[in-house]
């Protein structure tokens, strides 16, 4: 840490997401702009100087030996995270760094791998793996007219409400594995602002051709679902399980296998208007 | 042998209470468990005091049906199964599942116990990552773990 802090620094800020405080430093001048859109959603300026994670990226600048490639370096802290060429990607690596560091160190909330929609009052939450989906139906329930909370976390915090991680959604292409940024704003929905409770859960899984068909889950089995989906659970088993248990009193739980994702966004804000049909017996 | 007579929970791990059933997280293995109201009624009376036959009746008494004794040994084999008691020093001879399930038969007035477990995931299974052969700089945003820096994509996942 002390090597690299003896190096020139261009410049830097602190930011405060959740409770965590974060700092960044880049040795060219200029590169901030690009670093700001990766901050967690409803990331602030802070003041203090002591910080939980320090990151420190240095960008190869001009190459004096022909035949020499020069890579860029991310540190978080005093650990290389990330090192290449193209600095897209070291970028993205400090996004998802940071995404991954402010959900894992959080202690005023607890961060759930899930996507989540407001609709008429409540939090629809869609935890699940990456790749399970969570995307491709958040979005087809925009389309549908419900309010963007996240592509990646529900946050929860003490009373059991959920609050907005609204980054822009990670949409992949058919034509390419990579994603592509959209904001709801431009995919013509509205982003939400203000903490929700959650209304209903929704265990998916895809699987081509299927037909939704979805059935009632038992509160312990849909609490075990978003345990599964924790993401500090091993760091704080004792918050986890609190303010699972206060997001999961009043909320129904559901589970199927989709198809595709217009048919089950429809039928899941369907059955979130009359919830109380889905309820276990 | 003592252990097996007088059944005792582990007292480190966490429990929930949603509705009839429990949801405990053992921090030793890091893992979750929901037990059904049955598996979760036998756990709560595992105090170290209690013989089978007390916990037997017990159970009968709060689930207002006549319970075996079997449906308890059944449940203490799910719970030992499932790490949610005290080990027992001395290995005993328990009765087959399929035995019990026979002997407890289609007309059991409760639930069968049941424990569903999951492994809790790490911070990194729990968000999203980059799949096989897509551009990565860092192994943490690879689902397998594994970025290739030379060509700069993940391997695996």
């Amino acid at each position: 840490m002390k090597k690299l802090d003896r190096l020139d620094w261009a410049e830097g800020l602190t930011v405060s997401t959740f409770g965590v405080r974060a700092g960044v430093r880049v040795n060219v001048t200029g590169l901030l702009p690009r670093v700001l859109p990766l901050l967690p959603p409803g990331w602030k300026k802070s003041a203090r100087v002591i910080v939980q994670r320090l990151y420190s990226l240095l960008v190869a600048q001009g190459c004096e030996r022909t035949g020499m490639r020069r890579l860029h370096v991310l540190y978080a802290d005093s650990t290389q995270v990330a090192r290449g060429a193209a600095l897209d990607q070291v970028l993205a690596a400090f996004e998802t760094d940071l995404h991954r560091y402010t959900a894992e160190a959080a202690s005023d909330v607890t961060f759930l791998h899930a996507g989540v929609v407001g609709w008429q009052g409540s939090a629809i939450v869609l935890p699940g793996r990456s790749f399970s989906g969570k995307t491709t139906l958040v979005r087809e329930m925009l389309r549908l007219g419900a309010t963007y909370y996240s592509d990646e976390f529900a946050v929860v915090d003490n009373s059991g409400l959920v609050h907005p991680f609204a980054r822009p959604l990670g949409i992949r292409d058919n034509s390419s594995p990579t994603e592509t940024k959209y904001t709801a704003e431009r995919l013509g929905a509205a982003s939400g602002i203000k903490p929700l409770p959650m209304g209903m859960a929704v265990i998916c899984k895809y699987e081509a051709g299927a037909r939704w068909r979805p059935a009632p889950l038992s509160q312990g089995l849909g609490a075990l679902e978003l345990l599964a989906n924790s993401v500090a659970v091993r760091s704080q088993p004792h918050h986890t399980l609190r303010r699972l248990h206060t997001l999961a009193k009043e909320a129904v739980f559901i589970q199927g296998t989709r198809g595709e994702a217009s048919e089950a966004a429809a039928s899941i804000l369907n059955l979130s208007c009359g919830r109380e049909r889905l309820e276990v017996a | 042998m003592k252990n097996r007579q007088f059944p005792r929970a582990r007292l480190d791990c966490l429990s929930r209470e949603f509705d009839s059933e429990l949801l405990v997280y053992d921090p030793q293995r890091n893992v979750g468990h929901c037990l059904n109201s049955t598996a979760a009624a036998a756990w709560k009376l595992c105090d170290g005091n209690n013989s089978l036959s007390q916990i037997t009746r017990t159970l009968s008494r709060q689930l207002a049906a006549r319970v075996d004794e079997s449906v308890v040994l059944l449940a203490l084999d799910r719970l030992a199964d499932a790490h949610l008691l005290v080990a027992e020093e001395v290995r005993v001879e328990r009765p087959s599942r399929r035995l019990a399930i026979r002997r407890i038969g289609m007309a059991a007035a409760i639930a069968l116990p049941l424990v569903t477990s999951i492994v809790a995931p790490t911070p990194a299974q729990a968000a999203s990552c980059v799949h096989n052969n897509q551009p990565c700089s860092s192994n943490a945003m690879c689902c397998s773990g594994v970025c290739v820096p030379i060509v700069g994509r993940c391997l695996g996942g």
